[in-house]
């Protein structure tokens, strides 16, 4: 089975692509409108740089070799939405091509990523007529297309939610990032394929890509021949429905959009640094200081803020310390601080005088969950006291967990379990885990067992 | 004719030209400065703009053209917007879904294309000034026809915002007058950089160094399939030349004839494009049967709104941009254009400007151009052609006149950003060549 996507993406942009008009959530249809995302006879599009900008960082983040020389072009098909029936995208030298995106250890190759506009919005109105929107008309997109490389649904899926924590994360994409993605789903079992046209959503994906699996394999067993065809997904029935077969497929005539030139981006794609992806970022964490992969993607999943906390706790203090406090209390109270708009800088503070042994373990723990929490130092000590007391009394009676921890981390859950369930709810779940963690380490430490 | 007579009699000599599709009402010119009219696929607020086609009908532009507006800024009224070729597809101004502009000289005779009607009121309107739009030779070959002064410069030099797009590569907006110094006054006023066109925005400076036109080259490609009175009126304009001091040297340019294949490939693939806006929604005409869906729809709203010649270049430029064909016809083109721009160079490395007749004929019969085939008309072109596509800035003047009295042209090439020569030219030509002014009836 070859699954390949097509990915859409709307960049950020504060304007749209070619016009001035805003990118913002519209008071009504029709009201972030212009001759040009309109396309009245006589307006013409200017580019927003930013839009090139933000393709080149897509680009070099999907591994792609960032064109010297880019330029658009026409795509001309009849749609309603589609203001000009020209839309405005690149066919020849896109912005990046041949990339390589790495699913945990699989390379996913990326065929190319380019930028063009959106279409407006076509809503039925009944059976008759339909109502067009053009608010989105000229919201800048990235296209990213992959090869044929995905296995199964489950992994297109894992593969889409992945890449999107990356770009969210490489674009600063707003938090309902994922409600903008849109993708088309190339798939066959056999050896012809289908298309899914334009599902939104992770899940959608992955329900329109099994159920394609579903009906193909069917018509394979029963001795049937797939037709190469254009789909769409029904949302509500979960089922996917011919559109159109491959010989009625638009030849959409491409031409160089002659209004808006050929643009030298060399020397933009050098000055362009891009942040780190969340993806790379927890494997190179992973390797150079030697945690294992499952810790750094914790860290990195939580915030990419703490893992680069992490960073510099294990650089001045050591990777040891780091994983006891950053990945233990400072972990635990991230939420907190961030809630509270503090930074993490106390925190490296104590572990630094932690390290040089002006603070016990104790205080250590006690301190940063002040720092972090922004409680007062009593408050804290008594809450830490408390949650350490019940954890401390559990283990007396309980002593095979720290023997069996040696063994399986999991022996740890009982006891997590048990002060969950009997702090009265005065402690989060990530501080008791942590608590409980650390006070079942210095037993083993004390007791000689590793 | 002071502006208050043009205005009030404007209504009158319209009736009897046809060079306006739409007109002011004002017959008080207010504190204008001048007058001016455009051609129709120029967008202006306070008339409608339909560039010749049924399509357009109705549309009211929001915003007024570049061109325009710096027109109207530099105090000119605009009194009309001039008939055409529908959206510049000709080279009579027959091509229209609208009203056919006169020849001044004629009236049974076409006025050149496709700005015919900007050519039209710029002979017949004493002081007037035209703005017209060459894509192919739309402004030159009406020049010559109506025995007026036209320029396009560089493209580039002048925004094309609120132009409605032909060929989006070629097209350039210039300056048509009866008065040879209009070109330089008016180019000055509309060129310039601007923002909303990013293609305006390499432009160098308009020099005005006083620099002179001192040689022209004659290339054989461009005295070849002319008429017998064409060709006489050029060899004597040639000799007037070298007495006003020009060097006059024959050369050869092979490319030229390649020029007109890759022209009428790249324009009606552009074009193509352009004209698939027109689906009867948002603007202009929109009277169709709204009970069919949409595909249906569109697909019989253009059959009807659309003229012949529309619906044949909008099937050659699909034609030449589809899969399959695209580097054959589309791509091959684009490389034909630098063949073309290298040859000017090559020439115009030792020559102020290529001079050649501008048409190869004058101004034909409107019973005749109803017998030409569209590939006859569009072999017309050939002169006009290869400047358009290499988007070098060229000017027609008038040199002469056939047995009948039609207006015969010449046409100066000039290199790029290299307007200036062209001025010069116009403007000492003008004092040499005696000019014989249509006799004017309202």
């Amino acid at each position: 089975m070859k699954i390949g996507l097509e990915i859409h993406v709307q960049l950020p942009t504060r304007s749209k692509m070619f016009c001035s008009c805003p990118t913002t959530d519209a008071p009504a249809p029709n009201t972030h409108v212009c001759p040009t995302c309109l396309g009245m006879p006589g307006s013409r599009p200017v580019l927003n740089r930013k839009v090139l900008e933000y393709g080149i960082m897509l680009a070099k983040m999907l591994g792609c070799k960032v064109a010297d020389v880019t330029w658009f072009s026409r795509k001309t098909y009849f749609y309603p939405d589609m203001s000009k029936s020209v839309q405005i995208t690149q066919y020849d030298n896109p912005i990046g091509e041949g990339g390589v995106y790495y699913l945990g250890k699989k390379p996913i190759r990326i065929t190319r990523i380019h930028v063009e506009e959106d279409p407006g919005k076509t809503k039925r109105v009944g059976d008759l007529s339909s109502l067009i929107d053009y608010n989105r008309s000229g919201i800048p997109l990235a296209e990213i297309v992959t090869e044929p490389d995905l296995s199964t649904p489950a992994e297109a899926r894992e593969f889409l939610g992945q890449l999107i924590e990356d770009i969210r994360h490489v674009i600063d994409l707003p938090g309902d990032g994922e409600r903008s993605i849109r993708c088309d789903c190339n798939i066959s079992v056999g050896k012809e394929r289908c298309e899914v046209k334009n599902v939104t959503g992770l899940k959608n994906v992955e329900r329109a890509l099994t159920f394609e699996v579903v009906r193909q394999t069917k018509i394979l067993k029963a001795g049937g021949k797939i037709d190469r065809e254009t789909r769409r997904f029904d949302e509500e029935r979960g089922v996917t429905i011919s559109v159109r077969k491959k010989e009625f497929e638009a030849d959409y005539g491409y031409i160089d959009e002659p209004d808006l030139g050929i643009y030298h981006i060399k020397e933009m794609a050098d000055s362009i640094k891009i942040k780190e992806s969340p993806q790379k970022m927890a494997a190179r964490i992973s390797a150079e200081y030697g945690i294992d992969q499952k810790m750094a993607k914790q860290l990195v999943s939580a915030s990419v803020g703490l893992a680069e906390t992490f960073e510099a706790v294990a650089k001045e203090s050591g990777v040891q310390n780091a994983v006891k406090w950053v990945a233990g209390p400072v972990s635990a109270g991230w939420k907190a601080m961030e809630a509270r708009g503090g930074t993490p800088d106390e925190a490296v503070g104590i572990i630094r005088r932690f390290a040089a042994g002006e603070i016990t373990d104790t205080e250590c723990a006690m301190e940063i969950r002040c720092a972090m929490t922004g409680e007062s130092a009593e408050a804290a000590a008594g809450a830490s006291q408390d949650l350490e007391r019940i954890v401390s009394e559990y283990l007396d009676q309980n002593p095979e967990i720290v023997s069996d921890y040696a063994k399986n981390e999991k022996a740890a859950n009982k006891a997590i379990g048990f002060v969950m369930r009997n702090s009265g709810g005065k402690h989060s779940s990530a501080e008791v885990v942590e608590a409980v963690k650390r006070l079942i380490e210095s037993r083993m430490r004390s007791h000689g067992v590793r | 004719m002071t502006m208050r007579d043009v205005l009030s009699g404007l209504k009158e000599t319209n009736a009897r030209y046809s060079m306006f599709h739409s007109m002011t009402d004002d017959v008080d010119p207010g504190d204008a400065k001048f007058l001016f009219s455009a051609k129709d696929n120029l967008t202006s607020k306070d008339m409608e703009t339909c560039a010749g086609s049924k399509i357009l009908i109705g549309y009211r532009p929001a915003f007024d053209a570049a061109a325009i507006s710096k027109m109207r800024d530099a105090g000119g009224k605009l009194i009309g917007k001039c008939n055409m070729d529908e959206f510049g597809f000709g080279t009579f101004s027959y091509n229209s879904g609208l009203e056919i502009p006169r020849n001044p000289y004629d009236l049974e005779r076409a006025c050149g294309g496709s700005s015919g009607g900007s050519a039209c009121a710029a002979a017949v309107f004493e002081g007037h000034v035209s703005l017209g739009v060459s894509t192919g030779g739309s402004i030159c070959c009406p020049a010559s026809f109506c025995g007026v002064y036209g320029i396009a410069p560089t493209y580039g030099r002048v925004s094309r915002y609120g132009l409605i797009d032909y060929g989006n590569s070629l097209d350039k907006i210039g300056i048509i007058s009866a008065d040879a110094g209009d070109l330089r006054r008016y180019i000055r006023v509309i060129a310039g950089k601007d923002p909303r066109d990013p293609t305006s925005c390499v432009q160098p400076e308009l020099r005005d160094e006083g620099r002179k036109m001192r040689s022209v080259a004659v290339p054989k490609e461009g005295i070849e399939g002319l008429s017998k009175e064409v060709e006489a009126a050029f060899k004597e304009s040639l000799e007037s030349l070298k007495g006003m001091g020009l060097d006059v040297e024959y050369v050869e340019m092979p490319s030229l004839k390649y020029a007109m294949p890759a022209y009428y490939v790249l324009a009606t693939s552009e074009a193509s494009t352009n004209l698939a806006r027109y689906v009867g929604m948002r603007y202009g005409q929109q009277e169709g049967d709204h009970s069919l869906k949409f595909d249906d729809y569109f697909s019989s709203f253009r059959s009807e709104y659309f003229g012949d010649e529309a619906k044949r270049r909008i099937l050659l430029g699909t034609y030449t941009r589809m899969a399959g064909f695209r580097d054959r016809y589309y791509a091959k083109a684009l490389k034909v254009r630098q063949v073309v721009i290298r040859d000017y160079k090559r020439v115009l490395a030792d020559h102020d400007a290529v001079l050649a007749p501008t048409m190869p004929f004058t101004a034909p019969r409107f019973d005749d151009i109803s017998k030409m085939s569209a590939l006859d008309s569009y072999k017309a072109d050939y002169l006009t052609v290869p400047a358009n596509i290499a988007g070098t800035p060229h000017m027609s003047a008038p040199c002469g006149y056939d047995s009948n009295g039609m207006p015969i042209g010449m046409q100066f090439v000039a290199d790029h950003w290299n307007e200036e020569v062209l001025f010069d030219i116009a403007e000492r030509w003008q004092r040499s060549f005696e000019a014989r002014r249509p006799e004017v009836k309202a």
